[in-house]
């Protein structure tokens, strides 16, 4: 058999056993290893074994626990909670009112507390009632929660991108300097569809009116996740701290603020220790089985095979990216998005990279792809969990009509920033350091 | 066991914050006064590793290890419980895998006496043995949980097979979600329902 025919039939193997319902960090180091150690016996074990002691004392990756840490301190002691009245304080008037809400929202709470589970479950719970109350369409409102929820992951800090960076051994500040302005952008988009879609429909929907003093009282609550916000971005933007340095600054002035509050607790700090180690054993586990993965297909000379094969088709960047778009669109339906970057980027990186896509560009893209991963069905997370949070027990293609606006904006906007790559390059360039 | 596991996220979530704060101090001190303490970075690394190992511990017990329930909860019942008696397992080679590996860099480290390459140039021998300590506790879980799971796979309780065993949805992450927002205090919503009635 060819290298490329091993290759491509493990990887079918492997998404195959993903698929199925095994671990997917079990499937990828038990794959990598046994593969490994197939052509080069113990050898490989060794080598697995400082290649797995590398990635794990690695300093950069020490971003990943600290800022789940930050996330759940942040959700758990409950500073994230009042964003949603502050927005929609804010928002309220403008057609579309409170579903421009839930996107500005969902956007800051699923940055600041890195889980969409989580996003979908508080503001979801404090909005859907709201919502329903005054007049909106339940599929919109579901729609523009789902789709809300994915900004997260773009917006920074993220752990994806954390994890892209040390994969491909690109700077994770970059990264996140330049997720910043897609996240935007995509935000706005989403805001400007439900503008013009509820503009055009008139839908009768009570307008909530919130006066100036209120409003102005109300953005006291902002405080606390912008100042945390502002320490981690800032650091980073100005060059002064790596992304674990300004991890760890945003903890501690987290952990200032919940003390200062008065709400530091054994069980607060038990609840957080908990969540927090759970998310990053799971996130790590997968790094780790990506990592024994990636050292097979390069020792063994396959990841080099399909990379010089892929090329030899002789596409363009453009149709390449276009290729990918389709190739993560199918894949995401089907796959947790996680494991879908990290089970891809040994593939695609090299591929990519030798067509002379920016590495930080890819970045961007291969998150937006994750983020379209989340709102297509059959296995979109967000609309599962947003499914679960509806009052009314409607049927689950309401969640899956209101998100699919959102799914072809996010289609458009990857064909937008193939166009324009500065719209993901030009920040981390300006950026000092 | 859940003590142990209570034990492992202290140690777990302790060991960061004052990292953190390390850290951050560092990063002040570099910035502010010129002056740096070396070695933070590198204590970092050492950190990771100890947590890592237990974080994958604790999130083997919660069953955060991501699987995909697509296809899994259309299958015929005799398969889903088979695959479900698989899950375990590879998470078990998973743990006895790492942890070798991680005894057999120890060993490689003894032998040559290493120490890391950098101004402290630690002698790796320390932080590998937390490390190999904090892999068994994985190690131990993964095993006590198979044997658990074995056991009621055995006794043919099948509907606990797919309960207890199967794959983590969405639904189960959410309703704890839920149970923390309600323990946190809904929050009222005073602008946006006082709002609508005027």
């Amino acid at each position: 058999m060819s290298m490329i025919a091993i290759g491509i039939t493990g990887f079918l193997v492997m998404v195959g056993l993903m698929l199925l319902g095994l671990p997917i960090a079990a499937v990828m180091l038990l794959l990598g290893l046994v593969g490994g150690m197939m052509a080069f016996g113990l050898a490989f074990f060794q080598s697995a074994a400082s290649v797995v002691w590398g990635v794990l004392s690695d300093n950069n990756l020490t971003s990943i626990p600290l800022f789940v840490l930050l996330g759940e301190l942040l959700l758990r002691s409950g500073m994230a909670d009042r964003m949603y009245t502050v927005f929609a304080a804010w928002l309220g008037r403008l057609p579309g009112g409170l579903l421009h809400t839930n996107i500005g929202c969902c956007a800051l709470f699923a940055a600041t507390s890195g889980s969409s589970v989580a996003t979908a479950a508080t503001i979801g719970t404090v909005a859907l009632p709201s919502l329903k109350k005054n007049g909106y369409p339940m599929s919109d409102s579901l729609g523009s929660l789902a789709a809300g929820g994915t900004l997260g992951i773009m917006i920074p800090p993220s752990i994806n991108f954390i994890i892209y960076g040390s994969m491909t051994n690109t700077s994770v500040g970059k990264l996140f300097i330049a997720g910043i302005i897609p996240g935007l952008a995509l935000a706005g988009l989403f805001m400007v569809w439900i503008y013009i879609s509820h503009s055009m429909r008139r839908e009768k929907v009570a307008v909530i009116e919130v006066p100036w003093d209120e409003r102005v009282r109300l953005l006291r609550y902002l405080f606390e996740p912008l100042v945390v916000f502002g320490v981690v971005m800032g650091t980073l933007y100005g060059g002064i701290a790596t992304a674990t340095e300004s991890a760890a600054l945003g903890l501690v002035v987290a952990m200032v603020f919940v003390i200062a509050q008065g709400k530091l607790s054994v069980a607060l700090l038990e609840n957080c220790f908990l969540s927090s180690a759970k998310t990053t054993g799971m996130i790590l586990l997968i790094v780790v089985g990506a990592f024994v993965l990636n050292l097979a297909l390069s020792l063994t000379g396959i990841g080099e095979a399909l990379t010089k094969w892929a090329t030899g088709f002789g596409l363009g960047r453009v149709q390449l990216l276009l290729v990918l778009i389709v190739f993560y669109l199918i894949l995401g339906m089907f796959m947790d998005t996680l494991s879908m970057m990290v089970a891809t980027i040994p593939l695609a990186f090299p591929v990519v990279s030798a067509a002379g896509v920016d590495p930080i560009w890819f970045g961007v893209f291969i998150v937006l792809m994750c983020e379209l991963g989340l709102i297509t069905p059959p296995v979109g997370m967000n609309l599962f969990v947003v499914q679960g949070i509806r009052p009314d027990n409607g049927p689950v293609a309401d969640v899956i009509r209101g998100a699919l606006p959102y799914a072809i904006i996010m289609i458009l906007f990857a064909v937008l920033l193939i166009a324009f790559p500065a719209i993901a390059t030009w920040l981390p360039t300006a950026m000092r350091g | 066991m859940q003590r142990l596991e209570r034990l492992s996220a202290w140690v777990f979530g302790l060991s960061f914050l004052f990292l953190a704060l390390a850290v951050a101090v560092e990063t002040v001190m570099r910035k502010v006064f010129n002056k740096s303490l070396q070695g933070v970075d590198e204590l970092g690394g050492y950190v990771l590793a100890v947590g890592a190992a237990l974080s994958f511990a604790i999130a083997l017990r919660e069953r955060t290890h991501i699987r995909i329930d697509v296809v899994h909860e259309r299958l015929p019942k005799a398969l889903r419980v088979l695959l479900n008696a698989l899950a375990l397992p590879s998470l078990t080679a998973c743990a006895a895998a790492i942890a070798y590996m991680a005894w057999f860099a120890l060993g490689d480290t003894i032998q040559f006496n290493a120490t890391a390459q950098t101004p402290w140039a630690t002698p790796l021998r320390y932080p590998q043995t937390a490390w190999v300590m904090a892999l068994c506790v994985f190690v131990l879980f993964a095993l006590v949980e198979t044997v658990v799971m074995l056991f009621t796979l055995l006794t043919g309780r099948f509907a606990d097979m797919d309960r207890r065993y199967g794959p983590r949805g969405a639904k189960d992450e959410l309703d704890e979600e839920l149970a923390d927002l309600k323990a946190r205090g809904v929050v009222e919503v005073g602008g946006a329902n006082g709002g609508g009635r005027s």
